[in-house]
């Protein structure tokens, strides 16, 4: 009877040990890619090309990777894109790998990269103009399971390409600063605006750009208060594509600290501190030596509303509750 | 005395196996991740000559600038210096529904990640290549949520919650994912690849950044009269840097 215990007891532990030990976890299939760099930008003459060394490296599970290149435009003003299904325009792409070819899916193993030398060719006589590509890195989905209800996930990820052909290396610069504003407050007019002196400070200042070759804003924006206190905030030169606006930021980044509605949506800096009277925001943007300037200003005034009015409020009380003692 | 040594052996054993069964050496590398180490710069900044001028940071990724006679080229984000490549995860690219029971939800999730410290800012879009449907056509409808005030979009994340509410449709949660998003029980359909549908940005941001993760989750809810089968989509995920 002991015995069978004993025998009892050591099948069950040693199920245990090979249960434990012999079961090894199961993750879901992943995708885990990286591409640099992320943003490519080519002034090129007709007749020439480039070549661009692309590194794609696979951080997930081993897994078949087409690339290709598609036209992309901008989409919204914050920088974001929309891409078309095929390149179009001009300029030509190939690659210089020996064994590897866009449109042509190569297998990529765990932790394996690749280098992907892209060929960038405007052919004699290209327009003068600005095209945009992305080099797109994509993935298969996972083949289908018979009887299931599922959903199958392809991944890509892409790189920006600008290419701006011109012939004698002039490109148009042709900017216009379409909105620089506070925002939040409380409007007096279309351009004063009154904040509490606690508040934080959202500014926006868009930039449109109606040449036909891209632009890139530098310079800054500068608070002026009516003591004489100056703060300058500089520009993070971000390309503002061929016709089209672009919210341009500055540093401090705008979203640090910024709660509230008014800091809901994006800003180009928000100004925080104490502020009291009259206070003059101006922007003078240039955009490369010998090009024009251009500059816009706006004007915000501050008092501390709340305390005057949490101070009212405290008198009033007190006034109040010495009068009814003392009436008392 | 035997017998206790063996069992004592067996019990450690045990308690080794049990309670570590979930832990693992830590290595530099494996199939599931990597360690990236800082940068170690052997050179950095500006250069220039009478001949070229040259931005870069020797031991980085790719930031630099060329200039030639009759091209220019600028490689990265001028304005960043940083060493954390772009890159995209998916956690799980073959989601399962399991078996649909009428008026019952299934959902399932996939958490996207992105890195983009050297890429500026980035988007992130979703499209589906058709309507979730069986290879001979039957299709569960893109959800429009609980109708009525919770009519939702392409564009638009409304409350779908009713058992009634049939279709099929995602939901994002997490960092960067877009405001109509405001709970867990907001919805919105995918746009159909299939009838020209342009892809809805699931998750965005204009600040630089690294790690960044929202996750997706699928829903689906048929009605009793939806025919049995196997239903399958492709949904695509693009991520891209800005300019």
């Amino acid at each position: 009877m002991k015995n069978n215990i004993y025998s009892i007891f050591f099948s069950v532990l040693l199920s245990s040990i090979i249960y434990h030990l012999g079961s090894l976890p199961v993750a879901a299939q992943q995708v885990s890619l990286s591409l640099t760099p992320p943003l490519i930008e080519s002034a090129i003459s007709p007749g020439k090309s480039i070549m661009i060394a692309y590194n794609l490296k696979n951080n997930g599970d081993p897994t078949i990777i087409n690339t290709r290149v598609v036209s992309f435009s901008p989409m919204g003003n914050l920088g974001n894109i929309q891409l078309k299904d095929e390149a179009t325009g001009p300029v030509r792409f190939s690659l210089d790998n020996s064994f590897l070819q866009l449109n042509n899916p190569f297998i990529l193993k765990t932790s394996e990269a690749q280098q992907l030398l892209l060929r960038i060719r405007v052919p004699d006589g290209a327009p003068n103009g600005d095209y945009y590509y992305t080099l797109l890195a994509e993935t298969q989905a996972p083949p289908t399971t018979e009887g299931t209800v599922s959903t199958r996930a392809k991944a890509a990820i892409g790189a920006n390409i600008l290419v701006t052909v011109t012939d004698s290396g002039v490109v148009e610069i042709n900017p216009k600063i379409t909105l620089f504003a506070t925002k939040g407050g409380f409007t007096l007019n279309q351009n004063v605006k009154i904040f509490d002196s606690f508040d934080k400070i959202p500014v926006v200042l868009y930039v449109q750009n109606k040449g036909n070759n891209l632009i890139k804003p530098e310079g800054s924006i500068s608070l002026k208060g009516n003591f004489g206190e100056t703060a300058n905030f500089d520009i993070v030169p971000k390309n503002i594509l061929a016709q089209s606006e672009r919210l341009i930021e500055a540093t401090p980044s705008s979203s640090i600290d910024c709660n509230g509605p008014s800091c809901n949506s994006p800003t180009s800096v928000t100004l925080s501190g104490f502020f009291i009277g009259t206070y003059q925001l101006s922007t003078n943007i240039g955009f490369g030596e010998n090009s024009p300037s251009i500059f816009a200003s706006t004007i915000f005034y501050a008092f501390p509303f709340k305390v005057l009015i949490g101070l009212f409020v405290t008198i009033a009380i007190s006034v109040y509750i010495i009068k009814r003692l003392a009436s008392d | 005395m035997i017998k206790k040594i063996l069992l004592t052996i067996l019990f450690l054993t045990i308690h080794y196996s049990l309670i570590t069964s979930h832990s693992y050496a830590i290595t530099m590398d494996s199939t599931r991740f990597r360690i990236d180490f800082s940068n170690i710069n052997s050179a950095s900044g500006d250069k220039s000559s009478s001949g070229y001028k040259l931005s870069d940071t020797v031991g980085q990724l790719a930031a630099g600038q060329f200039a030639s006679t009759g091209y220019i080229v600028k490689a990265g984000f001028q304005y960043i210096h940083s060493i954390i490549p772009f890159s995209f995860s998916v956690s799980n690219i073959n989601i399962d529904l399991g078996t649909l029971i009428p008026n019952t939800p299934a959902t399932g999730s996939t958490v996207l990640s992105i890195n983009y410290g050297g890429a500026g800012q980035y988007q992130v879009t979703a499209i589906e290549e058709t309507a979730l449907q069986t290879l001979s056509g039957n299709a569960i409808p893109n959800t429009t949520c609980d109708g009525g005030v919770n009519i939702c979009s392409e564009s638009t994340a409304r409350l779908w919650t009713l058992p009634s509410s049939y279709g099929f449709g995602y939901n994002m949660s997490g960092q960067d994912v877009p405001d109509d998003f405001v709970s867990t029980s907001f919805f919105r359909p995918f746009p159909n690849k299939a009838k020209a549908g342009i892809p809805s940005v699931v998750m965005t941001s204009t600040n630089v950044g690294r790690n960044r993760q929202a996750t997706l989750t699928f829903k689906a809810n048929i009605s009793p009269v939806q025919p049995a089968g196997g239903y399958q989509t492709i949904v695509n995920f693009v991520a891209t840097p800005s300019f």
